[in-house]
C-alpha cells in the first residue's frame, strides 16, 4: 500500500539525496516524487512510498527521516507508533 | 599574494584549536595541502599514520576512550575513500568523530579531475551529517556545528569536505558564532510512571544494557539503578563494563556468543528493560523468539530506535542521566528470580581447564585481564579473539573495552589501541588481535614506533580466518573456502623490523610469564601467540536460531601446541 510523506527540506547540498537515499535504503520503493519551492531556503517534497516487504514500517521511516539534519518539517507525517514519544525539537543544520 | 586576511585553511586550524582539539589523526595529500600548510607550527598535535584507515580508527577509539570528539583528516579521492570503513564504523557504533577531507578545487568538481570523488555523495548513508564547504568564511561556523552535531543526541560521525581553492582563499576573519545549546530532552513523567508500574508488577525483570548508556555518560546512573533495584542484567558487546562485569548480578553478554546464563535469563524474563540498546540481530537471535514472555521498557535518545525491531510497551525518550534517577520503583520480591540467575551463572561459568599443552586463548585472556588491573583497556580486532575478549576479560568500566561492534571491521584493533593510548596515556592499553585482522593495518606499527606509543599487542595466531573457518566447519559441511593463512609472515620478525620489541609463545606454561613481560615493557611490544587453529568460540547460537538454542563446547580433543 502506497503512502505519501510531505517534507520541508533546506536547500543545502546533499539534503535531497540524503532523504531519497534513506527511503530506499530503509526498504521502501519510491513511486512518485513532487518537489516545489517554498521560498529561498526551503523546498517542499512529496514522496509516495511503498514498503518492499511486510517488515517495513512507515512510522519508523518517518522517524528516521525526521532525525536527518536539514529536515525542517514532516508535514502529515505518518502517525508515530503507539507509545513512542515525539522526537526532540531539532536545530536546523 | 600576502595579506593580513586568514585563509580558509588557517580558519580550519584556528577553529579546531578554539574547539579544544589537542590531537588529530591524518595523512596529507594534494587537495588538503593548504590545511597541512596551516597546520605546521600551529601547536596542534597531529599523528601521521601510514594509511588513512588507521587515522579513522584511531580517531574513533580516541573519542570512545576520552569522551571527546575525535578528529581525522585526509585528502581527496583515494585518501578520502580510505576513510569510509572508519566512518561507517563510527556511524554503526554512534561515535562522535569529525572527518575533514580535502576536495579538488571547485572549478574541477564534476569534471572527473585528478583525485576527485564525490565524497559527500559516497558517505551519505554513513554520516550523521555532512557539508561541502563552498565559502571559506563559513568554515568556523560549520566546524563548530559539526562538533556539536557529532556529540549531541545519538552521537555519530560528521564530514566536512573542503575544496582546495576554498581552503586556500583569503577571507575576512570570521567567528564560530554562538551555537544554540542542545539540551537532551527530559523524559516524560507519564512514561516514567508507566515504567515504574511495569517494574513493580514484574516477577522476573531483567536489564539489557547497551553501549548507549556510556555514550550518554550515564554509567554512574546505571550503576546506581542496579544497586537500588537489585535487578539482574545482561550486556551487549558495546555495553560491557558499563556496570562492572565483576558485579554478582551481571549475567554476561547476551546473544550469539553470549553466556548461557545471560541468554537463559532473556528467554525467561517477564520484563526486559532495554537501556541504550537497539535489539541488534547479533544480540536477539531469532527476533520472534527473543524474550518471548517479556514486556519491554525501552530507554533511548533516538526515537527512531523505538519499535524498530521489537515493540516496546513503554518507550522512554530522553536523557538517561535524568531518566534513570527518576525511575524509583518500589521493588517487588524478586529473590527467587535472582537466585535462579545466580545459580545459572555458577553452573554455566566458563571453564579454563582445557586438556592439552597448547595455549588456550580464553585462559590467556582471562589471565591478561586479571594481571592488567583496573586501568586496563583492551582494543579488539574482529573475529574469534574479539568474542573471547568479550567473554573472558573483566571490565571495571565501559571505556576499557574498545571494539568494532556494529560494523565488525577487521583492522580496527591496532589503530584503535593507538588512539586510546594517546587519549589515556596512564592506562595499560592492550590491542588483542588475530592474524587476519592484524595484517589489515599492520603498517601502523610504524606509527607506534615514530611516536613511542607504548601500546602492547597480543596477537592470537591460528593461521586462519578463524570465525569464518568456524562457520564453515559448523554450517558449511567443513568446506573450508579461502580461510587458510598458514603462509603468514613471521610476525615477530616483522614487528622487530618496524622497531618494536616482540616475542613468541607456543605453550600453555609460558602464558603467565609472557603476560608479565608484556605488561612490564616500557616500549611498544608484540606478544605473538600461536594457538590451535581448531579452537572455536563457544557458546554459539546458530544463525536464524533462538538464543535458547546454544551450541556448547566439547573438549573431545586436547588443545595442541603450535
Amino acid at each position: 500500500m502506497s503512502q505519501s510523506i510531505h517534507i520541508e527540506i533546506d536547500r543545502l547540498e546533499g539534503t535531497l539525496l540524503r532523504v531519497l537515499g534513506l527511503i530506499e535504503r530503509r526498504g521502501f520503493h519510491i513511486d512518485q516524487i513532487d518537489m516545489y519551492d517554498l521560498g529561498a531556503d526551503t523546498r517542499g517534497l512529496s514522496v509516495t512510498v511503498r514498503p518492499r516487504d511486510a517488515g517495513r514500517n512507515i512510522d519508523i521511516l518517518g522517524l528516521q527521516i525526521d532525525r536527518l539534519y536539514g529536515i525542517k518539517r514532516l508535514e502529515h507525517a505518518p502517525e508515530r507508533a503507539q507509545n513512542a514519544e515525539p522526537s526532540a525539537e531539532k536545530l536546523s543544520a | 599574494m600576502p595579506t593580513n586576511k586568514p585563509t580558509g585553511a588557517q580558519l580550519v586550524i584556528s577553529t579546531l584549536k578554539a574547539l579544544g582539539v589537542d590531537v588529530l589523526f591524518g595523512y596529507p595529500g594534494g587537495a588538503i595541502m593548504p590545511i597541512y600548510d596551516a597546520l605546521a607550527g600551529s601547536g596542534l598535535r597531529h599523528i601521521l599514520v601510514r594509511h588513512e584507515q588507521g587515522a579513522s580508527f584511531a580517531a574513533d577509539s580516541y573519542a570512545r576512550a576520552t569522551g571527546r570528539v575525535g578528529v581525522c583528516m585526509a585528502t581527496s579521492g583515494p585518501g578520502a575513500t580510505n576513510l569510509i570503513t572508519g566512518i561507517a564504523n563510527a556511524y554503526m557504533d554512534s561515535v562522535p568523530v569529525v572527518f575533514i577531507t580535502g576536495q579538488v578545487a571547485t572549478h574541477l568538481m564534476g569534471t572527473d579531475g585528478f583525485q576527485e570523488v564525490d565524497f559527500l555523495g559516497l558517505t551519505l548513508p554513513v554520516v550523521k551529517h555532512s557539508w561541502l564547504v563552498r565559502d571559506a568564511a563559513q568554515i568556523p561556523a560549520i566546524l563548530a556545528r559539526a562538533f556539536a552535531i557529532a556529540k549531541e543526541g545519538r552521537p555519530g560521525p560528521v564530514l566536512v569536505d573542503i575544496p582546495k581553492d576554498v581552503a586556500a582563499s583569503f577571507v575576512e576573519a570570521s567567528e564560530m558564532g554562538e551555537l544554540p545549546a542542545w539540551t537532551p530532552p527530559a523524559p516524560k513523567a507519564e512514561s516514567i510512571d508507566a515504567a515504574r508500574a511495569l517494574i513493580e508488577q514484574a516477577q522476573k525483570p531483567l536489564l539489557y544494557i547497551g553501549g548507549g548508556v556510556h555514550m550518554a555518560d550515564a554509567d554512574a546512573e546505571m550503576r546506581d539503578f542496579v544497586e537500588r533495584t537489585g535487578i539482574p542484567f545482561v550486556s551487549t558487546l558495546k555495553g560491557l563494563g558499563t556496570v562492572s562485569t565483576y558485579h554478582d548480578l551481571h549475567l554476561g553478554m547476551l546473544g550469539m556468543h553470549g553466556t548461557r546464563a545471560g541468554n537463559m535469563a532473556v528467554q525467561a524474563t517477564d520484563l526486559l528493560i532495554a537501556v541504550g540498546a537497539r535489539f541488534d540481530d547479533r544480540a536477539t537471535g531469532k527476533l520472534s523468539a527473543f524474550a518471548p514472555h517479556a514486556k519491554v521498557i525501552h530507554f533511548d535518545i533516538d526515537p527512531a530506535e523505538f519499535h524498530k525491531n521489537r515493540r516496546a510497551d513503554v518507550a522512554i525518550l530522553g536523557d538517561l542521566k535524568q531518566a534513570l534517577p527518576a525511575l524509583q520503583p518500589k521493588m517487588p520480591d524478586i529473590s527467587e528470580w535472582v537466585k535462579f540467575n545466580k545459580t545459572n551463572k555458577w553452573q554455566h561459568r566458563f571453564k579454563y581447564d582445557a586438556p592439552g599443552k597448547g595455549v588456550y586463548a580464553p585462559g590467556l585472556l582471562k589471565s591478561l585481564s586479571e594481571k592488567a588491573g583496573k586501568k586496563f583497556i583492551v582494543a579488539c580486532d574482529v573475529g574469534q579473539h574479539q568474542m573471547w575478549v568479550a567473554q573472558h576479560c573483566e571490565f571495571e568500566q565501559n571505556l576499557a573495552h574498545l571494539t568494532s561492534g556494529g560494523s565488525g571491521a577487521m583492522g580496527y584493533g591496532l589503530p584503535a589501541g593507538m588512539g586510546a593510548k594517546l587519549g589515556l596515556p596512564d592506562h595499560h592499553v592492550v590491542t588483542v588481535s588475530g592474524d587476519g585482522s592484524f595484517m589489515m593495518n599492520i603498517q601502523e606499527m610504524a606509527t607506534l614506533r615514530r611516536y613511542g606509543i607504548n601500546l602492547k599487542i597480543v596477537l592470537l595466531d591460528n593461521s586462519s580466518l578463524g570465525l569464518v573457518r568456524q562457520w564453515q566447519e559448523l554450517f558449511y559441511e567443513e568446506n573450508y573456502s579461502e580461510i587458510d593463512l598458514s603462509d603468514n609472515p613471521d610476525f615477530v620478525e616483522v614487528a622487530k623490523a618496524f622497531g618494536l620489541s616482540a616475542f613468541r609463545i607456543t605453550q600453555r606454561h609460558e602464558v603467565e610469564g609472557a603476560i608479565d613481560r608484556l605488561l612490564a615493557a616500557d616500549a611498544p611490544t608484540l606478544l605473538h601467540v600461536l594457538i590451535d587453529p581448531r579452537e572455536n568460540v563457544w557458546p554459539l547460537v546458530p544463525p536464524g536460531a533462538s538464543n535458547a538454542e546454544m551450541m556448547e563446547e566439547r573438549w573431545d580433543e586436547p588443545i595442541d601446541s603450535y
